[in-house]
C-alpha cells in the first residue's frame, strides 16, 4: 500500500534536506562518472573527427610532442600511399613563422599542410588551398584578428629572424585565402596554414624534406589497428599510433582526473550510504510502535523490510533525478576552469554529458542508496514486539 | 685496457638522468651512442655523471629522460652549431631585473628577455588551473557537507523530542535547552575535525607515497600546513555549530505539547 | 471446544540488570463467543499474558493452544499468518499509521492477506459504518479524536474476520465518556458472535464482560 513512500511526506523539512544531500552526491558521482572518460573521449572524437585513424611521427614522440621531424618526407608519403591498406596519407609540418603588423613582430604558429590530405583544420570562410598552391594562406580566426587580415589580404611572413644581425631570411609573401577553425588549436592560438613545400623552405627544412608527422587514413573494411602494427613494421624509425595508442598515451597523462574521479565518486557514494541509512535508522526509532504494531496485526516481516526499503530507494531516486540537472550544471562549471588549461585544443572536454553516464551513476546511485536501507529495514522487521511494545509503554 | 681508457678520455661525457641509468642499467664510465634522430648514426660518448633532476610538477607525467651535454657537442649533434634556446642571465647585486629586461627588449630582434619569475608564472599555469579545480571542488564539498550535517543534526536532535518535552514539562527553560544542543553539536563537530584531521594526514601520506612510487619523484602531492587544518577544523566547527544550532532552535521553538505528540 | 487454551505460563524477561517475573504458571481457557476481561492493578501481568496469548510474545515455560494449534510449534512466518487471518488486535495507544486515511488503516490487514482491492475496499467501508465512522474515512488519525482513533483500530481489528479480538487497555487513554463509546461497541461485537478477551483496569469494561480473570503479581487469583 505504499505507506514507506508517504513517510517521506510526515517531515517535509526532513526530506527535503535529505533529498537535497542526496542530490549533491548525486550530481558529484555524475560528475565524476563524466570525468572519468570524458576527455578520452572527446580526445578520441577530436582525433578521429576527420577520419584520420592512425598518426606517423618520429621515434619515441608524440604528435606536436617534440620539435623533432621526420626527414624524406616524399619518400615516406609514397610509401605509405603505396600500402593497399591506407586510403589517404598527409604530411604535417608544424613551425613558428613571424609577421609584421606596424612595429610590431607577430609570432606565429604555421602548419605546413597537403589540402587534399588534411585532417587538422576546417575552412569556415572563403576557401581552401588548391593542391599545389604555394601562395596561399589560411588563417585562424585569432591570427587573422591579431593581423587585422581578411580573405584576400596579402601576408608578409618571415620563416628565420637573426638576432645578431637583427634581420630575416626566407620570407615570403602570401595571399589569405580562407579563415579556418584548427581543430587542435588552443583558445585563441594564432596559427597559419600553408603549403607544406613553403613552410619546409621558409624554415630550412627543405633540404632534408622534413615534416612533424603524417596523419593516415584506412581503406573502408581495414582495421586501423592492424594497418598500424603493419606500417611499424614498415618503418622501424618511426612512432605509428593508432588512435587507441594516443588515447591509452593520453590516458597517462590524464592518470591524475581518472584516480580522482574515481575517489570522488566513491566518497559520494559513502555520503549517500551515510545519510539514507542514518535517516532511515531514526525514522525506524521514532516509529517502533508503529512498526511492532504491524508486526502484531499479522504484517510480515518481509513486508514491513519491503516498505521501509522502498522509503530509501524511493529517497534516492528523488535526489539522483535533482542530482542530475544539479550534476549537468556543475559539470559545466568544472569543464570551464579546466578546459582553461594553457595549450588544450579548445575542442577538448573534460566532462563529457552522455547518456550511459547518467544511467550509470543514476543506477549505481539508487542501488548504493536503497541497499543502504537494508540493514535499518531489517533491524526494524526483527524487533521483538511484546518488549518493544514495553518498552514504548513507558 | 690503456687504450680503452686513452680512447674514452677523448670521447665527449655525458650525464644521464638516475631513472633512465636505472632503466638501462648504465654506470658511470659506460660508453654510450647519442644521436639526434633515431636513422642517424649519431654519437659515442661516455656516461660521465648519473644526476638527480630537480622534480619539476610540469613534467613530472611526461615521464621523459633527462640527459646533460657540454653545449658545443649538442649543437653539433643537433647540427645547428651556434644556435641555442635560451641564455640564463644572473645580474650585479641590487640591478633590478624587470629594468634590465625592458633594456633588452628595446633593442631585441628576434628574442625577448623575461624575468625568471615572470617565466615561473607562466609555466605555473597549468598548476593555477588544476588550483582552481581543486578548488572547485572543495567548495562543492563543503556544501555537500553542510546540507549534510544540518540534515544530520535536525534529525538527531528530533530524536529528543519527547526529552525536550519532558525538560520544558518541568520547567528548564528554553535557552538551556538550546545552550544543551548546541553544546553537543559542537563536541560532536570538535570530534570529527579531530578524526578527519588524522584522516586527511594519513590520505596525504599514502597520496605522497603512491604516487612518489608511480612518476619515480621526490615531489610532495599533497602537502598539509597547519594554516589548512586550522581553516578546515574552524570551517567544519562553524558549519556543525551552525547546523546544530539550527536544528535546536526549530525544536525549542515547538510547543511542549507538539512535541509530546499530543499538539 | 476452547477457542484458546493456556497451561502453566510462566514469562520472565530481564530488566536493569533484574529478572522480573511477570507471569507465574497462569492457566486460562476461553470457550467460543466469550467475553473475558483480565483485570488487575499495575504490573501484575496482564499485557504480557496478553501478548503470549497472542503470540506475540513467546512464554518461558507452558504453552498456548489457540483455535487447536500450539503456538510454540508454529516459525514466525506461520505465527504472524495466524495473527494476520485468525486474530484482531486492539491496542492502548491505537497504533494507527498516521500516513493512511482510516479506511486504509481498515484495509491494511486485508491487503496483507492479499484481498482484492475492491473487496477490501467495500469491507472497509462496511467496518468503519459499523464503528459509527463511516463519513470520516478519507481523515488520517491526526484529523480524528481519541476515541474514534481507538474505533478506526476496532475496525482494523476486524478486518479479517478473527476468531478472537483482544484488546490491551482499550480505553487507558480516553475519556470516560468516550470509553463508554467503546464498552458499547465491544458489547455490540460480542453480542454478534465475536469472542473477546480484553485487559483493562477499567472496572466497568470488567463489568461488562462476562468472565473476569484476576490477576496479581503474575498469578490468577481465585
Amino acid at each position: 500500500m505504499g505507506w514507506g513512500f508517504r513517510n517521506l511526506l510526515r517531515h517535509p523539512l526532513r526530506t527535503a534536506l535529505s533529498l537535497a544531500g542526496i542530490a549533491v552526491a548525486a550530481a558529484m558521482l555524475l560528475d565524476m562518472v563524466m570525468l572519468s572518460g570524458g576527455i578520452e573521449r572527446s580526445f578520441a572524437r577530436l582525433l578521429l573527427s576527420r577520419g584520420y585513424q592512425i598518426r606517423v611521427t618520429p621515434a619515441g614522440t608524440l604528435p606536436f610532442d617534440a620539435e623533432a621531424t621526420l626527414p624524406n618526407a616524399s619518400r615516406i608519403r609514397d610509401r605509405l600511399r603505396a600500402d593497399p591498406g591506407v586510403a589517404a596519407a598527409g604530411a604535417i609540418l608544424g613551425a613558428n613563422v613571424h609577421a609584421r603588423r606596424g612595429d610590431s613582430l607577430l609570432t606565429l604558429f604555421a602548419y605546413g599542410i597537403e589540402p587534399d590530405a588534411q585532417g587538422i583544420y576546417e575552412v569556415e570562410s572563403g576557401r581552401d588551398l588548391h593542391r599545389g598552391e604555394a601562395d596561399g594562406l589560411l588563417l585562424s580566426g585569432a591570427a587573422a584578428l591579431a593581423l587585422g587580415a581578411r580573405v584576400g589580404d596579402t601576408i608578409r611572413l618571415t620563416g628565420r629572424l637573426d638576432p645578431q644581425l637583427a634581420g630575416s631570411g626566407a620570407d615570403r609573401t602570401l595571399v589569405t585565402r580562407g579563415i579556418v577553425r584548427w581543430l587542435y588549436d588552443y583558445r585563441g592560438q594564432r596559427s597559419v596554414g600553408l603549403a607544406l613545400g613553403t613552410l619546409q623552405e621558409m624554415t630550412g627544412r627543405a633540404a632534408g624534406d622534413r615534416v612533424s608527422l603524417f596523419m593516415v587514413k584506412a581503406r573502408d573494411g581495414v582495421d586501423p589497428a592492424a594497418l598500424a602494427a603493419a606500417l611499424r613494421r614498415q618503418f622501424p624509425g618511426a612512432a605509428v599510433n593508432s588512435i587507441a595508442d594516443l588515447v591509452a598515451a593520453f590516458r597517462v597523462r590524464m592518470l591524475y582526473f581518472r584516480q580522482l574521479s574515481y575517489i570522488l565518486g566513491t566518497v559520494s557514494l559513502l555520503v549517500t550510504v551515510l545519510l539514507v541509512a542514518t535517516l532511515l535508522t531514526i525514522t525506524v526509532n521514532e516509529r517502533l510502535g508503529e512498526i511492532v504494531t504491524l508486526r502484531a496485526i499479522g504484517v510480515s516481516r518481509l513486508h514491513v523490510v519491503a516498505q521501509l526499503v522502498a522509503e530509501g530507494a524511493a529517497l534516492t531516486i528523488l535526489g539522483a533525478a535533482g542530482g542530475v540537472a544539479l550534476g549537468l550544471a556543475t559539470a559545466r562549471y568544472l569543464d570551464a576552469i579546466l578546459t582553461s588549461f594553457p595549450g588544450l585544443p579548445a575542442a577538448f572536454s573534460f566532462f563529457v554529458p552522455r547518456a550511459d553516464a547518467i544511467a550509470l551513476a543514476g543506477a549505481v546511485l539508487i542501488c548504493t542508496g536503497t541497499l543502504a536501507g537494508l540493514y535499518p529495514a531489517w533491524r526494524a522487521s526483527r524487533l521483538p514486539i511484546a518488549a518493544t511494545l514495553r518498552a514504548e509503554a513507558t | 685496457m690503456l687504450l680503452a681508457l686513452l680512447i674514452a678520455a677523448q670521447l665527449p661525457h655525458v650525464a644521464v638522468e638516475r631513472r633512465l641509468a636505472a632503466d638501462l642499467a648504465l654506470r658511470v664510465g659506460d660508453t654510450v651512442v647519442v644521436a639526434a634522430t633515431a636513422e642517424s648514426a649519431g654519437m659515442r660518448a661516455v656516461v660521465g655523471a648519473v644526476f638527480e633532476p630537480a622534480p619539476d610538477p610540469a613534467s613530472v607525467l611526461k615521464r621523459e629522460y633527462r640527459l646533460r651535454l657540454h653545449l658545443p657537442d649538442l649543437a653539433a649533434l643537433l647540427g645547428a652549431p651556434d644556435r641555442v634556446d635560451r641564455f640564463g642571465i644572473t645580474l650585479e647585486p641590487g640591478a633590478s631585473a624587470d629594468s634590465v629586461a625592458r633594456r633588452l627588449n628595446a633593442v631585441a630582434f628576434g628574442f625577448r628577455a623575461f624575468p625568471s619569475r615572470a617565466i615561473a608564472a607562466e609555466s605555473s599555469q597549468t598548476f593555477l588551473v588544476v588550483s582552481r579545480f581543486h578548488r572547485a571542488i572543495a567548495v562543492i564539498s563543503i556544501v555537500a557537507s553542510a546540507v549534510f550535517l544540518l540534515c544530520i543534526m535536525l534529525l538527531k536532535v528530533e530524536e529528543r523530542r519527547a526529552d525536550a518535552a519532558v525538560m520544558r514539562f518541568v520547567g528548564v527553560r528554553r535557552r538551556t535547552i538550546f545552550g544543551a544542543l548546541v553544546l553537543e553539536a559542537a563536541l560532536v563537530a570538535l570530534t570529527g575535525s579531530v578524526i578527519g584531521t588524522v584522516i586527511a594526514f594519513g590520505a596525504g601520506a599514502l597520496t605522497n607515497a603512491y604516487y612518489q612510487r608511480l612518476f619515480q619523484t621526490s615531489l610532495l602531492f599533497s602537502f598539509i600546513t597547519p594554516g589548512i587544518v586550522l581553516f578546515s577544523v574552524a570551517l567544519s566547527l562553524l558549519l556543525g555549530l551552525g547546523a546544530g544550532a539550527l536544528a535546536a532552535a526549530r525544536l525549542v521553538r515547538t510547543r511542549p505539547m507538539v512535541l509530546w505528540g499530543r499538539g | 471446544m476452547s477457542v484458546l487454551v493456556a497451561r502453566d505460563v510462566t514469562r520472565d524477561y530481564p530488566m536493569n540488570g533484574e529478572i522480573v517475573h511477570a507471569l507465574r504458571g497462569v492457566s486460562l481457557s476461553v470457550s467460543p463467543g466469550e467475553y473475558v476481561a483480565i483485570a488487575g492493578p499495575s504490573g501484575s501481568g496482564k499485557s504480557t499474558l496478553l501478548q503470549v496469548i497472542g503470540g506475540i510474545d513467546v512464554p518461558s515455560s507452558g504453552s498456548v493452544e489457540l483455535l487447536g494449534t500450539r503456538l510454540d510449534t508454529l516459525d514466525d512466518r506461520a505465527l504472524t499468518r495466524l495473527r494476520l487471518l485468525r486474530l484482531g488486535f486492539v491496542f492502548q495507544r491505537f497504533h494507527l499509521l498516521p500516513v493512511l486515511t482510516a479506511l486504509e488503516n481498515v484495509e491494511l490487514p486485508m491487503a496483507e492477506a492479499g484481498v482484492p482491492r475492491g473487496e477490501r475496499r467495500e469491507r472497509a467501508r462496511s467496518l468503519l459504518d459499523y464503528v459509527g465512522l463511516g463519513t470520516r474515512g478519507s481523515h488520517r488519525p491526526t484529523q480524528l479524536s481519541g476515541g474514534e482513533m481507538q474505533r478506526v483500530a476496532i475496525a482494523r481489528a476486524l478486518a479479517n474476520r478473527p476468531a478472537i479480538v483482544l484488546a490491551d487497555e482499550p480505553t487507558g487513554e480516553l475519556d470516560t465518556a468516550t470509553g463508554a463509546d467503546i464498552l458499547a461497541l465491544f458489547r455490540r461485537l460480542n453480542l454478534d458472535g465475536t469472542t473477546l478477551i480484553v485487559v483493562t483496569h477499567d472496572d466497568r469494561l470488567a463489568a461488562e464482560a462476562g468472565r473476569v480473570v484476576h490477576m496479581f503479581d503474575g498469578r490468577v487469583r481465585s
